[in-house]
Formats: C-alpha cells, sequence, structure tokens
C-alpha cells in the first residue's frame, strides 16, 4: 500500500510542475504520433517535419512575439494509446491543436475532436472514411481514393486495362485495395487478381508470383513498409507486367534504387526548396522525404492561422482556429493548397521513376 | 510455372526456418527451457553483422564475429539468468516469463540504436540472379539451402560423433543421473546454448541478406520454428529440420489455393489441431 | 480531469482482465498469451450487438459476450490440459496469432485491419453513459462486482481446491476430486472476466481495431500480473494501474522522444527479467 501512497504523491508532483509550465507565455500544440513500432519510420519523419517548421518559426522570433512549443506523444499507431494522449494534451497542457498520421488512429480521435474542439491535422494518412469523421479533423492532402481515381484514368488511357493488386493488410492498404476495384473498372480496366502482404513483412514473393500468374497488363501497389524489398524482389523474378502506386512510392531509397525503373505513381505536387532540404538534413542527417515536406506544409498552415488568431486578439482555442483556417481557405506553404472542404485539393502529377530520379511524365489537375 | 517456383521459394525459406528449429531443439530437448530469447540471438546476429560491414568488414569476418557474440550473449543468458532461475528452484512459468523479458529487452536495444527502419545489407552479389529452369533464385537464397544443410549435417555429425555431443545427449536423457555422474550439467547447459546461438546467427545472417533487417522480425519464424520441432518430435533433429521445410513448402504452396493473408493462419490452426490428436509429434526419438 | 478519468477508466478496464489473467495463469498455471484475444472476441461482439441493424442495448449485449467468451476460454484452455506445459505454450502463441489473422482479414465479421468505428456509447436500464466522469461510474461498479466475486470464490472451497491443485495436482486427483473440471471453471470465469473488459472497452473508445488485441496486449497482460504479484486480488489490481502510469511517468523525465518510446518497451522487459530473479512473486502476490 505504500507504495502505491508514493506512485501518486509522485504522480501528482508531476502533474503540478507540467500546470505550472503552461502558464508562460507560449502556445502549446500537441502531435500524437507513431514513434515506436513499425509506423515509427514514417511517425519519425512527420514529427521532424513539424518540429523544423516550428523551430525556425521560433528563430524568427515566434508568432506575434509568442513561442510555439509542440509537444509530442508516441501512439506507437494504436487506437487507445491516442485516445489517453490525446486526453493527456487537452487536458493537461491545454492544446488547440493536435498533429496526427495514420489512418486508425486519427479515426478514434475524431469523436473526441469534435467534442472537445480540438483541431486535428492530418497531413500523411489517406483512408477515405478520415474526409468526413469530424469537421474538426483537417486534412492537408486528398484522400487515397482522389489519387487512385487520377491514375486509373491514366492507365487505361495507356491501354493497360488488365490489372492485379498488391495491398498491405491495414487500413491504409484496404482503402486503397477497395478505391482500385471502384475506380479502376470505372475507368474501363479490369481487375484480375488481388494479393494481401502483412504490414511489415519483406518477403513480397509468393504474392507476386501469383500476381503474375493472372497475367495483368500491370500491378497496382498500396503498400506503406517494404516497398524497396518488393522492387527488388520483382526484379529478381523477371516479372512482366508493369508496376503503378500513389505517392506512397516516393520513398527515396526506392527511386536511387534501379530495381524500381520503370515504375509510375501519382504524386502529390510538394517540394521543398533546395536550401530548406539542406538544412533539415544537416540537423537531422536524414533527408527531407515526403512525410516530413507533408508534415512541414501542415505546421506552415497552422503558424500562418496561428498568426491571424493571434493579430485578431482572439484567445487560441481549437475553435477559433478551426474557424480562422477555414476561413483563410488558400495557403501558400511549400505548395499552394485550398480548403474547400476539411480536405484539401492539391494539384498532382504522375511521374515515373528513370536511372535514379523522378521524372515528371504528366500533369494532371483535381477537380 | 508458379507452383514450381513457389515449390523452390518454400524450400529456401525451410532450410533457413530449420536451423533456427535445429538450434531451438537442441536447448529445449538438453535444458527443457523454452528459451523465447533464442528469437532476440537471431536478430541480433544479423544486425551485428550488418553493422561490420557498413563499417567496412569483409563478409566472412563479419559473420564469423556475429556467430561469435551470439554464441557469448547465449552462454551469457544461460549462466545469468537461466542458471540463477535454476538454482532458485524457480518453476517454468517464471524461467518462461524471464526469457520473454529478455527478448523484449533485446529487440528493444536493437530498434533503439538501429532505428525501426528497414535495413540492408550493402553487399552486391547477394541480390544477384540465377535461373535454374522455370525458377529463378538469387545468390543468397543458393547459399542459404547449402549453409543450412551444411549444418543440419554438422549437428548431426556433432551428436552423435564428438565426445561432447555425446555427453549432451546424455545429460539431456537423464539430467539427475547427469548430475551424479559427474556429467556437470550446468557447464553442458552453457556449451548447448553456446552452440545453439551460434547455430542461429546463421539464418539470422542469411535471411535478411535476402529481404532485410527489421527489429521485431525474429519471433514469427521462431514460433513457427517450435511448431516444427514439436510436430517433428521433440529431440529429433532431423524431425526438427524436416518439417520446417514441409512447413513452408505446404504455406508457399497454400497460396495456390487460398489468399494470401491467410496462410500464417493456417499453419497455425493446424498446430493447435496437431496439439489435440497427435502431441507427441510425428518423429518421436526416443 | 478528462485525462485522469481516461487513466482511470483504462486502468479499471485492465484490472478486469488481470483477474482473468490471474485466475489462468497465476491460479490455475496455464501459461496464457492468448487473453488479448478473447478480450478482442468480447470487444467485437459488444460491437456487434450495439451496431446491428436490431441492436440490443448494453447489459444485454455485455452479458452474451461474456457467455460466448466463457465458451471460448474452455475451448482454448482444453488443449492445455491434453498437452503438457511447455506445448501449450506454443498453442497458446498460436491461438493468439490464429485470432489476430481472424480480426485482420474477416473484414465482414470485424471490419478488418480497418477496424470498427462509431461504436455507440452504453446505457445501463435506460441511462446512458455519455462523459467520461460517467464511464468511471460504471467500469469502477464493474471492477468492484469482479472484485467481490474473485474474492468470494477464493475463499470459497472451490478457491482452495485450486490452490491445492497449484500446489500438488496429483494429490489432489488422488483425493478424488475432479481436476478437469476444476480447471475448466477457472478457465470459463476467467473468460467471463476477459469478454466484460472488452465490452467496456470497445464503448468507452467508441472505435477498435486488431491493433488493441494482438500479441503485444497479452504479453503486457503477462507483465501486469507478473509486476503486481499472482494469484492474489491486489496483484490484479496493482499490477495495471502501475503500468499505465508507467508510460505517463516517464513522459515527466527529459529524454529525447524516440529514445523514450523505445525505452518504455524496453522497461518492461527489465521489470520481467528483474522480477522473476529477485521478487517472483510480484508486489502484492505469492509465489508464480
Amino acid at each position: 500500500m505504500r507504495r502505491i501512497r508514493i506512485g501518486s504523491a509522485a504522480l501528482a508532483a508531476g502533474l503540478i510542475v507540467i500546470c505550472a509550465q503552461a502558464s508562460a507565455e507560449t502556445i502549446r500544440f500537441g502531435g500524437i504520433l507513431p514513434l515506436t513500432g513499425p509506423g515509427a519510420l514514417i511517425g519519425t519523419a512527420e514529427m521532424r517535419g513539424v518540429q523544423f517548421a516550428v523551430d525556425q518559426a521560433n528563430a524568427k522570433g515566434g508568432i506575434g512575439g509568442n513561442k510555439v512549443e509542440v509537444q509530442f506523444e508516441d501512439n506507437q499507431a494504436k487506437p487507445d494509446q491516442s485516445i489517453l494522449s490525446f486526453n493527456k494534451l487537452t487536458d493537461l497542457q491545454h492544446v488547440s491543436v493536435i498533429f496526427t498520421g495514420y489512418s486508425g488512429p486519427t479515426l478514434a480521435m475524431a469523436p473526441l475532436a469534435t467534442r472537445k474542439k480540438v483541431l486535428l491535422v492530418n497531413a500523411g494518412a489517406q483512408a477515405d472514411a478520415l474526409e468526413k469523421a469530424s469537421p474538426y479533423l483537417i486534412n492537408t492532402l486528398p484522400t487515397i481514393g482522389g489519387e487512385i481515381e487520377v491514375l486509373s484514368k491514366y492507365l487505361t488511357g495507356e491501354g493497360k486495362k488488365k490489372a492485379g493488386v498488391l495491398f498491405e493488410n491495414g487500413a491504409a492498404g484496404m482503402a486503397g485495395r477497395d478505391d482500385y476495384l471502384k475506380y479502376f473498372p470505372e475507368a474501363g480496366g479490369t481487375i484480375l487478381a488481388q494479393e494481401a502482404s502483412q504490414f511489415g513483412q519483406t518477403d513480397f514473393r509468393p504474392a507476386l508470383l501469383k500476381i503474375a500468374d493472372a497475367k495483368p497488363d500491370v500491378m497496382l501497389v498500396v503498400i506503406t513498409a517494404g516497398l524497396l524489398q518488393m522492387a527488388q524482389e520483382y526484379r529478381q523474378l523477371d516479372l512482366k507486367f508493369g508496376v503503378a502506386g500513389t505517392t506512397f512510392f516516393a520513398d527515396p531509397s526506392v527511386i536511387a534504387d534501379p530495381s524500381a525503373a520503370g515504375f509510375v505513381h501519382t504524386q502529390l505536387q510538394i517540394d521543398a526548396p533546395p536550401d530548406l532540404a539542406a538544412q533539415f538534413k544537416e540537423k537531422y542527417g536524414a533527408d527531407m522525404e515526403f512525410f516530413a515536406k507533408q508534415y512541414y506544409n501542415a505546421a506552415q498552415i497552422v503558424l500562418t492561422t496561428l498568426d491571424k488568431v493571434v493579430a485578431d486578439k482572439k484567445p487560441v482555442t481549437g475553435e477559433a482556429m478551426h474557424d480562422t483556417l477555414l476561413q483563410i481557405r488558400k495557403f501558400q506553404g511549400l505548395i499552394p493548397l485550398e480548403f474547400k472542404t476539411n480536405t484539401a485539393s492539391v494539384p498532382m502529377d504522375i511521374n515515373v521513376m528513370k536511372d535514379g530520379k523522378d521524372v515528371l511524365l504528366k500533369e494532371m489537375k483535381l477537380q | 510455372m508458379l507452383a514450381l517456383q513457389l515449390l523452390v521459394t518454400g524450400v529456401v525459406t525451410g532450410c533457413s526456418l530449420g536451423v533456427v528449429a535445429i538450434s531451438f531443439s537442441l536447448i529445449y530437448a538438453t535444458t527443457k527451457i523454452f528459451h523465447v530469447a533464442h528469437a532476440g540471438i537471431y536478430t541480433l546476429g544479423g544486425y551485428l553483422a550488418w553493422s561490420l560491414v557498413v563499417y567496412g568488414a569483409p563478409v566472412l569476418v563479419a559473420a564469423i564475429v556475429a556467430i561469435a557474440a551470439c554464441a557469448a550473449l547465449g552462454a551469457l543468458i544461460q549462466s545469468q539468468l537461466y542458471a540463477r532461475l535454476e538454482y532458485r528452484r524457480a518453476t517454468h512459468l517464471v524461467v518462461l516469463i524471464a526469457s520473454l523479458g529478455a527478448l523484449a529487452v533485446m529487440q528493444n536495444i536493437i530498434a533503439a540504436i538501429y532505428t525501426p527502419n528497414i535495413l540492408q545489407f550493402p553487399i552486391e552479389w547477394s541480390r544477384r540472379m540465377v535461373s535454374l529452369g522455370a525458377v529463378r533464385l538469387n545468390y543468397t537464397q543458393i547459399l542459404t539451402i547449402f549453409t543450412s544443410v551444411a549444418a543440419y549435417v554438422g549437428t548431426m555429425l556433432f551428436a552423435h560423433r564428438t565426445i561432447l555431443g555425446k555427453r549432451i545427449r546424455a545429460v539431456a536423457s537423464n539430467p539427475m543421473l547427469a548430475d551424479i555422474t559427474r556429467l556437470q550439467p550446468q557447464t553442458v547447459y552453457i556449451y548447448v546454448i553456446a552452440i545453439a546461438s551460434a547455430l542461429v546467427c546463421l539464418p539470422g545472417i542469411l535471411v535478411p541478406l535476402d529481404l532485410g533487417l527489421q527489429p521485431y522480425n525474429g519471433v514469427t519464424p521462431l514460433l513457427t520454428a517450435t511448431i516444427a520441432m514439436i510436430a517433428g518430435g521433440v529431440g529429433s533433429i532431423t524431425g526438427a529440420f524436416v518439417l520446417s521445410v514441409a512447413i513452408a513448402v505446404v504455406q508457399n504452396l497454400s497460396l495456390l489455393v487460398m489468399p494470401g493473408e491467410w496462410s500464417i493462419g493456417v499453419t497455425f490452426f493446424i498446430f493447435v489441431v496437431f496439439m489435440l490428436f497427435r502431441p507427441t509429434g510425428l518423429f518421436t526419438a526416443r | 480531469m478528462d485525462f485522469l478519468f481516461s487513466y482511470i477508466v483504462f486502468a479499471e478496464i485492465y484490472v478486469l482482465l488481470g483477474l482473468s489473467t490471474n485466475l489462468l495463469v497465476g491460479i490455475v498455471g496455464i501459461f496464457s498469451v492468448s487473453q488479448a484475444a478473447v478480450f478482442g472476441v468480447g470487444a467485437y461482439l459488444v460491437a456487434h450487438f450495439l451496431m446491428a441493424a436490431d441492436p440490443l442495448s448494453f447489459i444485454p449485449s455485455l452479458a452474451i459476450a461474456a457467455l460466448c467468451c466463457v465458451a471460448l476460454n474452455i475451448l482454448v484452455t482444453l488443449p492445455s490440459l491434453r498437452v503438457s506445459g511447455d506445448y501449450f505454450v506454443v498453442t497458446s502463441f498460436g491461438i493468439q496469432l490464429l485470432a489476430t489473422a481472424v480480426f485482420t482479414n474477416w473484414a465482414e465479421g470485424t471490419g478488418g485491419a480497418n477496424g470498427l468505428p462509431g461504436i455507440p456509447p452504453p446505457d445501463v436500464f435506460g441511462l446512458p453513459i455519455e462523459t467520461t466522469a460517467q464511464y468511471v461510474w460504471l467500469c469502477t461498479g464493474a471492477v468492484l462486482l469482479g472484485c467481490l466475486c474473485f474474492y468470494l470464490i477464493m475463499r470459497a472451497p472451490f478457491g482452495r481446491l485450486l490452490r491445492a491443485i497449484r500446489e500438488d495436482e496429483m494429490a489432489v486427483a488422488a483425493a478424488g476430486k475432479n481436476v478437469l473440471r476444476a480447471k475448466v471453471s477457472a478457465a470459463a470465469l476467467a473468460g467471463a472476466f476477459a469478454g466484460t473488459a472488452g465490452g467496456l472497452y470497445a464503448t468507452f473508445l467508441s472505435f477498435i481495431d486488431p491493433s488493441s488485441f494482438d500479441l503485444d496486449a497479452s504479453i503486457l497482460l503477462l507483465t501486469m500480473v507478473v509486476v503486481g504479484g499472482a494469484r492474489t486480488l491486489a496483484g490484479s489490481i496493482i499490477g495495471p494501474f502501475l503500468l499505465l502510469a508507467l508510460p505517463q511517468l516517464l513522459t515527466l523525465v527529459e529524454i529525447p522522444t524516440t529514445v523514450a518510446a523505445a525505452a518504455r518497451q524496453l522497461i518492461y522487459g527489465l521489470l520481467l527479467i528483474l522480477f522473476m530473479l529477485f521478487r517472483p512473486q510480484g508486489l502484492a502476490g505469492e509465489r508464480l
């Protein structure tokens, strides 16, 4: 029993310390991302993107004279950890904005965001359900359905009408698979086979062989981890069909590898100016790849919104941030985008991987 | 054709699984400890070899150093953890939980140091392809088959022809008698785990050479290997190896008739049924 | 306040699971890493009934789910009774992995990897439970009921029988007692606790997916029982509260975020080793 008393005293002391810190002149945001577990690769990149943008803003004197701080929580891409972290950030730190990634946890937090009026900002997850999950959920990138619709039209336009689908058995992968099943036939093609792979698994050979057996023109891919291994195994098995995917393909190690030559994919337009990318690399020792850029962009959107809220002398609440963001509507971060609904419209390209580089093939616009 | 390629790929996977099964079987048959931390040593071996190669060591040197390190770590776990627990007369459950703890520690140290990214061995020849009729394999897969069969043969020879091997089998068959007749079981246990850890380092390097390194990827192969060990009959090295290959081949061939996501589930379902109707395994040694 | 309340709710749900695991592992002595699977079945069943075309209300759904989990647990522990302890370890791992495969792949029944969003809040005989504070009342009530059950059973002749079986199974059998029936009954009770916990979890989170019911979750349960203390009521309560507080306490210490996250997993592993080496009875339990 003594042990419990000591433990709760320590917990209480800690809580008091945190609340005391909250009353200083800093504006606090939250970030709930996978920092361990299979999602950690992406989660860490996302965290760095946000932190990088915030550090730059603070170096320039903050927003309206206030420093901005982001408290990150590790949710291991699990919904229950996310709920605990969400409540912690809102109750103890009184954050008005929370950055999130991964579809499952975001969907779990969405009802809470609505109820507690906290702005939830997603710049990485693309499940279609995210469009309607909550009025307080802002998606800075289109759902995967948007990309797949465009990709399907492009492929059938190029004469590739028979396809097999390789998808990851997770929320994102299954959403993508369902979208392919919907949009590819709509664009005039047929799906001949579909194979699933487990998240984190790197042996794609059986799935590749099964798809090959159906003799498609092209293989449509929705996987978030293990893409490089898949590309290498595809090349080793000397398979004859084309490979196509969405922005998930834009992984620098895949682009650089000769196995991926000829891979085609939609690419949400997002780019960082070279000196920015160089600074990022210097600070974190890693390339500023897709998710880091997305979250840098999202952080810039939030900071721009914050600037206006502070300038209008409104209190920094989730409601104020939400309303102001949708009022501003058009943003110029790393790319121009517009919030006609909670989900941003972003122009996209079709790229192909060639000689170790990702090369523009065709520009397509979203409606 | 598809079936043949799946069969061959299954044989490759089965061979590496077979070495895991043999090594685990050595430990279990002798010490009666369900050493789940073995999966951690399997993982660690790959990462150590990777670090050395990345820092410029030739592949063979990296492999040998990694193998030696694994043997040392295995011996450490036995002498510092299991031996102490045995001295306190801990129940099987306690040892099992401690082993689980050791596994969690190893996996997370690796994850903390190397990050959870999938890492690749920077070895160019590992990915070169060879065509054997309708079947395509890369060098690593071929190396895996040869190494695993060699490991199997080596282990059989060791167990039946060398003095240490016979001593191990003696201790395994009757630990109490071994204690009285000065065969020193505790020392034998350390030898056994060291040898088994060295063995498991082989697939620990070869599999990631083909498929990439991940910190948490040791558990599933270990579980499949223990199924093979039990189904093959505990104490039978041949049983463990043969069943490993069989299970891997069946898993791969099952893709011809059912969607991929169910194949691991089916393996475990078959095992559970086995447990209900034939728990002693197919090739019971004694 | 919501944060404290949600911590309490989660801790209480895990106390129910702790009681379940303690019954199986601590008292009957069956090494089980498949309790999370039963937890998951309870959660999915309750979610299913609450969201069906003709929905049932909460308490009846909970009752049906608990009954199903009782049956499931009996089925799941039957192999352990035919097979010696170590073989059952692999079987238990296998059952857990099989369950995860079903949760992830059977999309029609469980929503697959996407999970089931939008589970409605529960109601206790017409009284709706919507705020976190009300949830605390509901869960505390459930936990008190569960603890009372556990306490009474352990004091009753049945409890003494179970303890005797743990000490010396053969002597008990020789004395003419039906060992098999006792073990199966304990497993059944454990199932009921796990199923109820599942129902509470599903309605509190309003979203469930397979990742909450995987092998890691089963291992966490085992850790809670080991650290809290095996075979006792106090242990089943201390373990969950302490282990759920651990990640929150860790964030109070200044460690870089990525390392802190892996550190937590590491600490669970270290706790298991250290407790097994130096205090196998846990903080408030009896020798495992």
